[in-house]
């Protein structure tokens, strides 16, 4: 072994690796299961450590990262992925739970009563576009402008596929408390 | 940026909504959103909900991890591998 390839993989150690928790996380997650997400990741790495040359070293490994496992996913995997039911996206109106919540649970309570189970089916339902959105933002915390570079969209796009997504997850999430009881309906 | 100082009604408020929970906007702008809820109590008690609901996402589905054997896969995979880097 070279000593570059060696310098090679104590960087990718160090600055790639500690990022595997967020690349399994997003691909569990796109691709809807462990074993696909475990696949799915492994090839991130790898691609990622044959590229290495191409990372800027300081620069956002994590994006890099996400973005490298995006392109893998699409490639390999959307095209052969069953085609979920979509939900209807024009259904979603303004803040659909809040007001029917803010008289008997306004702090939004009943949320803590879901199971981690049922909420990661309710964003796994989520259509693809906005379920990568939602993602990337709420289960690791990455900004618009990181969202809008790993997606390939303006950030404009980000903010209305943030929107949409979340108040589809909130609505899904809230008719699964009131069918569990942990809150009743509102009275229409 | 004074035009940016114009009080929010609760339409301009409500539009920024995420933008703001997420600390997406400029100062001056968040600043107005800001003044608009100590003012608002409707449009306050919404934005707590849905930083409640952001909080209960983030808390819930941050901690998982990948499977320790994954890592160590990764780890051999890459020390295996002989190929030259793709240019």
């Amino acid at each position: 072994m070279s000593q570059s390839d060696d310098d090679r993989r104590t960087a990718f150690e160090q600055e790639a690796l500690p990022h595997l928790d967020a690349v399994y996380r997003v691909a569990l997650r796109l691709s809807g299961d462990p074993s696909q997400a475990e696949d799915l990741s492994q090839e991130t790495m790898l691609k990622a450590f044959r590229s290495w040359h191409q990372y800027k070293p300081g620069t956002n490994a994590r994006a890099w990262l996400l973005t490298i496992l995006r392109h893998t996913f699409i490639n390999q995997y959307r095209r052969t992925k069953h085609h979920k039911a979509t939900v209807d996206v024009t259904a979603v109106e303004h803040y659909t739970v809040f007001p029917d919540v803010q008289d008997a649970d306004p702090e939004g309570t009943f949320f803590d009563q879901i199971v981690d189970e049922e909420i990661y089916q309710a964003i796994d339902a989520l259509p693809n576009e906005f379920r990568e959105t939602v993602v990337l933002s709420d289960v690791e915390g990455l900004s618009y402008a990181e969202i809008a570079e790993i997606t390939g969209v303006p950030v404009g796009t980000v903010k209305s596929r943030l929107y949409r997504g979340r108040q589809l997850l909130q609505k899904r999430l809230y008719d699964y408390a009131v069918e569990m009881g942990y809150l009743k309906k509102a009275p229409q | 940026m004074s035009a940016n100082l114009q009080p929010l009604d609760c339409q301009g408020a409500l539009d920024r909504l995420y933008e703001y929970l997420d600390g997406e906007l400029t100062p001056d702008i968040e600043q107005a959103v800001r003044s608009h809820l100590d003012a608002c109590a409707r449009c306050f008690a919404l934005f707590n909900f849905e930083d409640g609901f952001l909080k209960f996402l983030e808390a819930r589905t941050r901690a998982q991890g990948a499977p320790p054997e994954l890592k160590r896969r990764i780890l051999r995979s890459i020390f295996e591998d002989e190929s030259a880097p793709e240019s």
